[in-house]
Order: structure tokens, then sequence, then C-alpha cells
């Protein structure tokens, strides 16, 4: 075997994992050769220090934040539990079913009609009514979880599921009002959980169009202090191109306390401008 | 994880504990940076929650884990628009100026801070590859699956990225002054 082969295959003598019938001829040739040996030593050294290599420990804020994340995120299933009861995994139906599934459909189909003929009298007339009722009913209900979100918004004292549940249920609206938006960018700016001014900025983020909610955000921009809500705000005032953040975008490239990932992204999101 | 996926999210709690420190070890030595490598972790994470329903039993959970973190990763360089400096305190005591005649400036005989330094100068696609194959949890089919590529190509790219890894690493030893490796 020839020194540039057994270099090639030195990479092999290096990892467990990798097992080769050519390893032990490598083996044999870096029995007689020094500068393969020498080659081997070097690589060997490398990955030694590189595999340990002193790393610090993530600070307690990654454990915090993990949990925190976790709570709101069960808070958030238990309001819509339908969220979380989505299909597990793609459907790889076996090839027999494809044949096989719309035959049974339509079997289930007829036998439905017929069962359903028999046991209950037609009732055109009363469907309409019955159409009308329910909707009237979804009126209700819908409005009644918004002014629950309102009610639960301003109380900004009260515990932080509370508080989340509120955010949520206020981004329900298609159209909120003034007031609905003054809620949320109030969490947003004032909110001591950073999740929730997240979902608060998140609910805001569809409606960029309006000045109110830009002027909100834009006043939220200077009082934050959380990288990740620091990060998502500038997305937002970047993605609006709303030239009136250019001054608030300066003071945070040039912030010596800010972290550097939020300063780069104010200076994007200026050079963007 | 597919308890995680089938609704318990306190299970999620089990796996943070048995592998954030080394998907944090994996984010530092990718960054350079500690406290981006701890915001990519969390995102990571962040990302599994959201995510769950899209797990399979396919692989193990720590070839899906660095899948995310890869492209977590990706989406952190792309945000900061520059390739990861160590700014470790640390390092800027070792490296008080990332300025050419910088590697004399390193303590000779700090092996560790060479090592970062030239980690750092290495092509992010060469580190990346690299610190996915010293991860000993990872087989090189997972590698390679993660990486989008053959199992031949993930060990070819290793190799090399170990290679060049070295050979930064040497240069800054014997304090070149214009070393910048592949990038």
């Amino acid at each position: 075997m020839t020194c540039q082969r057994t270099r090639d295959i030195l990479p092999d003598l290096l990892d467990e994992r990798s097992v080769s019938g050519a390893a032990s001829e490598a083996r044999a040739h870096l029995a007689g050769c020094v500068g393969c040996q020498r080659e081997l030593a070097g690589l060997t050294e490398t990955a030694t220090a590189l595999d340990t290599m002193p790393l610090p420990q993530p600070s307690p804020r990654l454990r915090q934040n993990f949990y925190a994340m976790v709570e709101a995120e069960k808070q958030a299933d238990a309001i819509n539990p339908l969220a979380s009861a989505r299909p597990q995994g793609p459907m790889r139906p076996a090839g027999w079913r494809w044949f096989f599934v719309p035959f049974a459909a339509c079997a289930l189909l007829a036998v439905g009609f017929f069962t359903g003929r028999q046991a209950t009298p037609v009732q055109v007339a009363d469907d309409t009514a019955t159409r009308t009722e329910l909707k009237k009913l979804q009126e209700q209900v819908n409005k009644m979880g918004r002014l629950v979100g309102y009610s639960l918004l301003q109380q900004q004292q009260g515990p932080a599921n509370d508080r989340l549940r509120g955010v949520l249920a206020s981004a329900q609206a298609e159209k909120p009002s003034d007031k609905v938006l003054d809620d949320l960018i109030s969490a947003l700016a004032f909110d001591p959980n950073a999740n929730i001014r997240l979902r608060a900025l998140e609910a805001l983020s569809s409606h960029a169009d309006r000045a109110l909610v830009r002027a909100g955000v834009l006043a939220a921009l200077p009082r934050e202090q959380n990288p990740l809500v620091q990060l998502e705000l500038i997305d937002f005032v970047a993605a609006a191109r709303d030239r009136a953040a250019a001054p608030a975008l300066e003071r945070l490239a040039q912030s010596e306390g800010a972290d550097r990932s939020v300063r780069d992204a104010a200076s994007l999101a200026l050079a963007r401008f | 994880m597919l308890a995680v996926r089938g609704g318990e999210l306190d299970a999620l709690g089990e796996l943070f504990e048995r592998h954030h420190g080394p998907l944090f070890g994996f984010l530092v030595k990718l960054t350079g940076h500690r406290e981006a490598a701890e915001d990519v972790a969390q995102t990571v994470f962040q990302r599994m929650l959201k995510y769950r329903h899209t797990y399979r039993d396919e692989g193990s959970f720590a070839a899906w884990m660095y899948h995310l973190a890869r492209r977590c990763a990706a989406d952190h360089f792309r945000k900061s628009n520059a390739a990861p400096h160590p700014t470790d305190p640390s390092d800027l005591q070792a490296h008080a100026d990332d300025a050419p005649h910088a590697a004399h400036q390193a303590t000779v005989g700090d092996d560790h801070a060479l090592l970062r330094t030239a980690l750092a100068r290495l092509d992010h696609g060469d580190r990346e590859v690299l610190l996915l194959a010293r991860f000993q949890e990872l087989s090189f089919a997972e590698i390679s699956g993660i990486l989008e590529c053959s199992v031949g190509a993930a060990k070819v790219r290793a190799h090399r990225a170990l290679r060049e890894l070295r050979a930064i690493y040497l240069r800054l030893q014997h304090g070149h002054p214009n070393v910048a490796g592949s990038e």
C-alpha cells in the first residue's frame, strides 16, 4: 500500500465506527513508515483535543426558559385542545388499500343513507331554521370568548396563565377594535412574562397595516430587554417598513448593552430601509 | 419523544435534561459564542415542541434533534449575517486583537484557545460536519441523513475537515501572520 492510499484511510483508523478491510493493510504500512505514523499522530492529537475541549455550562436561564415554554404550551393546549390533536406521522397506506378504501367508503355511504332514511323523517323545512339558529349561537359563543379575553387582558396583575389565555382569546378576533389592540399593545409593553409579550406581538403582527399597532410596537421597542422579544420586534418593524423606527434601531445597533444578535438584527433592518 | 407527540408535554423535560448539555456543547463549538449557543439551544427545544407532530419514529431522537439544531443554527447565522467569531471573555483575553499577528498574542501553551480559534476559522460547513462526526452518539448514516448527502460523502467531508482544522491549528501555533482558513 502506498503512502497516499494509507493517508486516505488514516481518518478511518481514528474512528471506532469505521471498520474497513483496508484499515488492516494501512496498519501494516504504518508499521514501517515514519511519515505516515507522524501524520496519524497529528490527526489523533487534533481529534482528541477537539473531543476534550473544555466547554462552558449553559446558564440557568436556559432551563428556566425551557420549563416556562412547556408550561405556556400546556396552557395553550388546554385552551385549544383541537390544535394538539393533529395526525401523528404521515399516513402511508399499503397499495391494496388504494383499491379497497373507495369501495369501503361507498358501501358505508350507502348504508348510512338507507339507515338514515328509515330512521328519521325528512325535515327539509326545519333545516334552514336550525342552521340560522346554530349560526346565531356560534356568534354568541365567539363574542363571549372575546369578551372573556378582553377582561383577562385587562387584569395585568392576574396569574400568567390567565393573561396568556387573554392574549390568545384576543388574537382570535379577525377585526379587533382599537380597544383590543390597545390591550394587546399594553401586554406587549408591560407584561413581565416574555412568552406573553411574544404572543401579544404575534397577535399584533397580522394587523401591522394599522398605524395604532405600528406606533405601539415602536413604543415597546426601547423598553424591551429580552433579546428574543427584541429580535421579534425588530423583525416586525423591518417587515412593516416603518421608517419612524429608524432612530430606535440606530440606538439599538449601537447599544453596547444589547445582545450581539440584537445589534446585528437592528443594523440589518436599518440597511433594509 | 413519542410520548411528547402524543400530548405528554412533561416528557420533553426528561429529554431536555438528558440532551441539553451535549447539544449546548455542540452549539458552542459551532457558533463560537456561548450566548448564541444558548439562544439557539432554546430555539431547538421550542421547535421540538412546535413541530412535535412531525416527529417520526424513524432513526434516533438525537439525529432528529441535531437536524433541528443545524437548521436553527443556520437561521441564527442568517440573522446575524456574519460568520461566527469567538467572543467569549476568555477568548478575548487570549486574543486581545483579531488583527494579523493576533496568534502571537495567544499563550503558546494554551492549546485549547488555539484550537477554538482554529475551529472558528474553519469553513462553516466543514465545522458542522466535523463536530457532528466527533459526536459519538450519531452514526455516519444518521449524519449523512442530517446533512442530506451520502454516507461516503459525509465521511470524506469529515476527514477533510479534520485535516483542514489541523492545518489551521498548526499555522496558528507557528505564529503564521495570515491565517484565514478556507473562509
